[in-house]
């Protein structure tokens, strides 16, 4: 093994603790594109998952038609027929807009909107089975109440399935913020096309990726624990007391159990 | 009030009755699960459906407050149909969800398995729908909802999570949730079967005092001393048909139908 390792520690550390502008400003686009895209295919995968429970043939072709297209092509495939393939297609050219004094870039726009039908296909999917997963007896009770159908769905069975929704959902939302990565191929500068031009610039490719890698390590991490708390929150909503901690069953330390009522 | 002549009567002097069945017949899959069906329930009367199991009393039950659709034959609750619509002209359609949803308002049904809201507290379980389908104000939900989990025994429950509670309590929860709408009209469907034998006691104790209040209710179960305590009409069904009724008094102490005399030489 080569001792003499070409590692700049300076460089990296720089880079790690003050990014430059651009490295930030990167970040922050990986930060809301993905942010964006997830909430709004929140919203699509919910219409696409009804649609699919309709009484109408055409919405349940529709829905089924939607998921098997985009489930079964590559997100960046899809990427680039719509920003590139449309324009070139002479369809549609995604331009810069301005809202409210801010620039819109055009690649962002089409950058969400892929992003968006793509995860809006595989939450359609989780939607559907946390739906499945509510006890059919629960739309009978609503129901016997004098609840409508969608009074029924939207107050009582969309609150308990969101509980057996959000492991996945925030599965999901994980990848997402990954696969962000695969928007430098339509030129968005987000974290890793920056980080590409940080490394042709100084051939410091190994330095400059590692701090990519702990920033989306980062970003990870702060949503793993947000997911842990979104999931503790909902368990206290149906009455399910909190277990321990994941560091307490790690170090295997057993905490004093008080039975009630002692 | 054990003969249907009688019925027919009192229905012509009087009001017409709760619920009226006629001729409902429902087939499932090959199966006929309801056959030729009639039934009338007056205003205030305890009727106890039993009768083996498959017999159809839960189908029966449920298709009164449209749970389940009949082929053919005719529901009528307080006089209206729930499934269906008059136009008019007399035709008779389809309703719509929302309406439906609105005639089914006035009947309570309790489940076997209680099916409480496990997301909502005792006390949300009971204010929901009063709140969201009848409009009424927090504050007076709440009271109502109050005042029936005094009723039922378990005001201290009012923040607990269904989950945490026991099954007779969640039956309870459930009672008081349908009670908060203030049906004309409590359908039980087997309440008792799902609890562990301790716990029948405090239901069929709520179930009791609601009688004494006059409610109208039909109630599918196998608890025959319930039966023949507090039904007024005793109903036995086997395959799909209504054999045999009466006062739980005649039917109980002397069955005429061959089928009756041998459900009850197994279970009493």
């Amino acid at each position: 093994m080569n001792t003499d390792l070409n590692f700049d520690t300076e460089f990296f550390w720089k880079h790690l603790l003050t990014p430059t502008d651009a490295f930030i400003e990167g970040l922050w686009r990986t930060i809301y594109i993905s942010v964006t895209a997830m909430l709004l295919a929140l919203i699509v995968g919910l219409v696409v998952a009804l649609m699919g429970r309709s009484h109408f043939t055409v919405l349940r072709w529709f829905a089924g038609g939607y998921v098997w297209l985009i489930r079964g092509t590559p997100l960046l495939v899809q990427l680039v027929l719509v920003y590139s393939g449309l324009a070139a297609l002479g369809v549609y050219r995604f331009q810069d807009i301005m809202v409210s004094g801010l620039v819109f870039q055009g690649v962002v726009q089409a950058a969400i909107i892929t992003l968006t039908v793509h995860e809006g296909a595989y939450i359609s999917e989780i939607v559907r089975s946390g739906i499945e997963s509510v006890d059919p007896g629960q739309i009978e009770a609503a129901a016997a109440l004098g609840m409508t159908p969608l009074a029924a769905m939207r107050q009582i069975v969309l609150p308990q399935a969101l509980r057996t929704m959000v492991p996945p959902l925030g599965n999901i939302f994980n990848m997402l913020m990954k696969s962000t990565s695969v928007l430098s191929i339509i030129g968005v500068s987000e974290m890793f096309l920056v980080a590409q031009g940080l490394s042709a610039t100084t051939f410091r490719t190994f330095e400059i990726f590692l701090v990519v890698a702990l920033y989306y390590l980062a970003l990870t991490t702060i949503w793993t624990f947000t997911q842990r708390a979104i999931e503790i929150k909902l368990n206290d909503q149906v009455g399910i007391v909190r277990s321990e901690s994941m560091i307490k069953k790690l170090i295997g330390r057993r905490p004093i159990r008080i039975e009630a009522g002692v | 009030m054990s003969n249907v002549n009688e019925l027919t009567v009192d229905r012509r002097l009087c009001k017409p009755p709760m619920v009226q069945i006629q001729a409902a017949s429902r087939r499932l899959g090959g199966h006929q699960v309801l056959k030729d069906v009639n039934l009338s329930v007056s205003e205030g009367e305890v009727v106890v459906l039993v009768g083996p199991s498959g017999a159809g009393k839960t189908t029966l039950l449920r298709t009164i407050n449209h749970l389940e659709e009949i082929d053919s034959g005719l529901i009528l609750v307080n006089g209206q149909m729930v499934g269906h619509r008059e136009a008019g002209d007399g035709k008779v359609s389809r309703d719509s969800a929302r309406g439906i949803a609105r005639k089914r308002q006035g009947i309570g049904f309790v489940f076997q398995h209680f099916n409480l809201f496990p997301h909502m507290s005792v006390l949300e379980n009971i204010c929901h729908a009063p709140i969201k389908v009848l409009g009424r104000s927090k504050a007076e939900a709440t009271a109502t909802a109050e005042r029936l989990l005094e009723r039922v025994g378990l005001l201290d429950k009012a923040a607990a999570k269904p989950r945490n509670l026991s099954g007779g309590q969640q039956q309870r929860v459930a009672i008081a949730r349908a009670l908060a709408m203030d049906p004309a009209l409590m359908l039980f469907d087997e309440p008792t079967s799902a609890l562990d034998p301790e716990m029948v006691g405090e239901v069929l104790d709520v179930m009791r005092e609601l009688a004494r209040d006059n409610m109208t209710m039909v109630v599918v179960t196998h608890e025959m001393g319930f039966a023949r305590e507090v039904a007024d009409r005793v109903v036995i069904m086997d395959a799909g048909q209504i054999i045999e009724e009466g006062n739980p008094k005649e039917v109980f102490n002397a069955p005429r139908h061959p089928r009756t005399i041998e459900f009850f030489s197994k279970i009493l």
